[in-house]
């Protein structure tokens, strides 16, 4: 064997290539069996011994836009091919043994159009131009079967390209099928939302109602009952009166009726004992109705108490300071229901209205004087200086303020104290609400305004436990923020921030 | 003679005010005490046994501040004293709860709704304070001008021929 040209034994080897049944067939470009033949060649010919390569794993053996002077065959090992991309050197294809590198950029001259870098220790062949001519023009037959190759490998890359667009098609049309899949979802939740945020809305009113129940029944059974009295017995006492000489008493009884304030029980059953004792001619009724005068009233009765024979005058005085305590009942009841009526108005605003400039201070009161059975047992402060106006929709606001003042009354079981006070902090206005019930304890505060959190149990309380989540998606609509903290003393703090009307 | 005391329990004076007003019918043979919380009623209550009277009926408001109707009546219902007192529960309250625990727990005789019919109000109260005097009392013929007197007649014709034989 000859060393004095390096090509002088390959003509053998490539004759035995040529004639190899695995470069002929259509799978021409069977990778494994190509390699096998180089490293055959390659044991045979010293050329190609000369033209061994190896690269370490991180090796850059082409960089994108540079020029390429070398043909890469890949014997072992893997190299990845690098594309530079609007976010990332992203890895676009692996070559691997059998493959060749810089085979375009070779050819033509141009930039080479990837990188390509190791990914693991890489060996095979590295030929220049000046060696790729002196093959072709003194190895035409090696250069015969390497253009075959060349060419089978350039096929082999459109077949791939081809395939690519067929499974990019394929793909997109699955995005594509997915996107509309993933916005019906989205719809669907919106959906499920809205439909959520209603039964947590009825459910509150559920609430309210019960309350609002007692409230309303209460000043109506004073009303109703004491104008059942009334009509009643005005016709008797018109009647009494005008048989009197001087009824400026009776004027004067009805008059203190009018402006009576309620004693407390006990020095008034220690009274009746002592009148009943004092003037046993009185009925116990009669005793009753006196004993509820104030001292000024006493003074002006006591003469009619005092002698049995002026006891139809005295019956006409107390039903007369009755009449007058009844009116009075008439028009606090009146007024009691007129307020609940006139809050609960202004309370259930709609929500849906176009936002409106509001003095929230406003929605935060008739909420509490809704709630006001609710509250019963609470003592609630309420500090509410004077802050700028919100463009909000105040039906809306109204829901969160309830939502934190019943989660305050449940975590707190109806018996403790309250807080609410608001001011301002720069293009902001806030609204503290405070209570000293446990508190929220910090593992959980983060969790706390998710609607698929809550500490309610299935049939316990009333709502849907999502009261929060609710009030957070409200404030946010309102460009406000809600966030849930420690009440100093213990207890939960939740402040609600929304931007004041400039 | 001790006194039977019909007691009403009502947080708010306007209405306390037409309750005792609507029962004043009664009130000269049930003198009618007024308390205008849980805490002031057990205060009446342990007087009225102090003197040692009676308590034939309380008439409670279930929403009060502080404690609840209920929660008085489940007590009167453990008392020795106030066990066979006649309870009506007086609310204006839709919720079905206080009802049922007053039922199970306070042995309430009476459930009645706010606002009330007067004329209901009083026939109840006659009908429980009947019941309270036939179980209580020897003597009912002081009882038959002012309560249910077809009851009374058969009960005192009944003791009568018991005491016969």
């Amino acid at each position: 064997m000859s060393t004095g040209n390096p090509f002088e034994s390959a003509s053998g080897a490539a004759r035995e290539i040529k004639s190899s049944d695995a470069f002929r067939t259509r799978q021409i470009y069977n990778k494994k069996v190509f390699v096998e033949r180089v490293r055959e060649m390659m044991s045979q010919a010293p050329l190609l011994m000369k033209l061994r390569f190896t690269a370490d794993v991180g090796q850059v053996l082409i960089k994108e836009g540079a020029n390429n002077n070398s043909l890469y065959i890949i014997l072992d090992g893997y190299v990845a091919q690098l594309k530079n991309s609007f976010e990332s050197n992203a890895a676009i294809d692996m070559q691997g043994p059998g493959d060749f590198l810089g085979l375009l950029s070779f050819h033509t001259g141009e930039p080479a159009f990837t990188s390509a870098r190791a990914s693991t220790k890489v060996s095979g062949l590295k030929v220049n131009h000046h060696e790729f001519d002196e093959f072709n023009s003194k190895y035409p037959e090696i250069s015969k079967v390497l253009q075959g190759l060349v060419f089978s490998n350039l096929s082999e890359r459109y077949r791939r390209v081809v395939t690519l667009h067929i499974e990019v098609d394929h793909l997109s049309r699955q995005l594509e099928e997915e996107r509309n899949q993933l916005q019906l979802t989205v719809i669907e939740l919106e959906k499920t939302r809205n439909r959520l945020i209603n039964q947590e809305k009825m459910a509150t009113l559920g609430e309210l109602t019960a309350g609002l129940a007692h409230e309303i029944n209460n000043p109506a059974s004073a009303l109703l009952r004491s104008v059942d009295y009334l009509i009643q017995k005005l016709p008797e006492m018109l009647q009494k009166a005008a048989e009197q000489t001087d009824t400026s008493m009776v004027r004067f009884l009805f008059d203190a009726g009018t402006n009576r304030d309620y004693s407390d029980h006990i020095t008034h059953r220690e009274l009746v004992k002592k009148f009943s004792e004092k003037y046993p001619h009185l009925s116990r009724a009669q005793v009753r109705a006196i004993t509820m005068m104030n001292k000024e009233t006493y003074q002006r009765i006591r003469k009619y108490a005092e002698s049995p024979e002026l006891n139809d005058v005295l019956n006409l005085l107390i039903d007369s300071y009755q009449a007058g305590s009844f009116m009075n009942s008439i028009r606090l009841s009146t007024s009691r229901i007129e307020n609940l009526v006139k809050s609960l108005k202004s309370y259930s605003r709609q929500s849906g209205n176009k936002p409106e400039e509001t003095d929230i201070r406003n929605g935060i009161r008739e909420t509490l004087m809704i709630l006001g059975n609710r509250l019963r047992e609470i003592e609630v402060s309420v500090n509410l200086p004077e802050i700028p106006t919100v463009m909000c929709n105040i039906g809306e606001l109204n829901q969160v303020w309830t939502n934190i003042i019943i989660n305050a009354c449940d975590a707190m079981k109806d018996k403790g104290t309250m807080e609410i006070e608001c001011g301002s902090e720069g293009e902001n206005v806030f609204v503290k609400i405070s209570d000293n019930g446990p508190g929220v304890p910090d593992n959980i505060k983060s969790r706390i305004f998710d609607s698929s959190f809550t500490t309610k149990t299935a049939g316990g309380d009333f709502g849907l436990g999502i009261g929060l989540a609710v009030s957070k998606g409200i404030v946010e609509q309102h460009n406000g923020e809600i966030r849930v903290g420690d009440a100093p003393g213990g207890g939960a703090q939740f402040t609600i921030y929304l931007p004041a009307k400039n | 003679m001790s006194k039977i005391y019909i007691l009403v329990v009502e947080d708010e004076p306007e209405v306390l005010d037409v309750v005792v007003r609507d029962l004043s019918s009664l009130e000269e043979t049930f003198p009618i005490e007024m308390a205008v919380s849980v805490k002031e009623a057990r205060e009446i209550i342990a007087e009225i046994e102090e003197n040692g009277d009676k308590l034939g009926l309380a008439v409670c408001d279930h929403v009060m501040p502080g404690e609840m109707g209920v929660e008085l009546m489940i007590d009167m219902q453990k008392q020795p004293f106030t066990e066979r007192t006649r309870k009506v529960l007086l609310t204006g309250q839709a919720g079905l709860d206080a009802t049922v625990e007053a039922v199970n727990h306070a042995r309430l005789n009476r459930y009645i709704a706010k606002p009330w019919d007067p004329e209901e109000l009083v026939k109840i109260a006659i009908d429980e304070l009947t019941t309270y005097v036939i179980e209580h009392e020897k003597n009912l013929l002081p009882y038959l001008g002012i309560l249910d007197a077809e009851r009374l007649n058969e009960v005192i014709r009944s003791r009568g021929t018991v005491s016969d034989h």
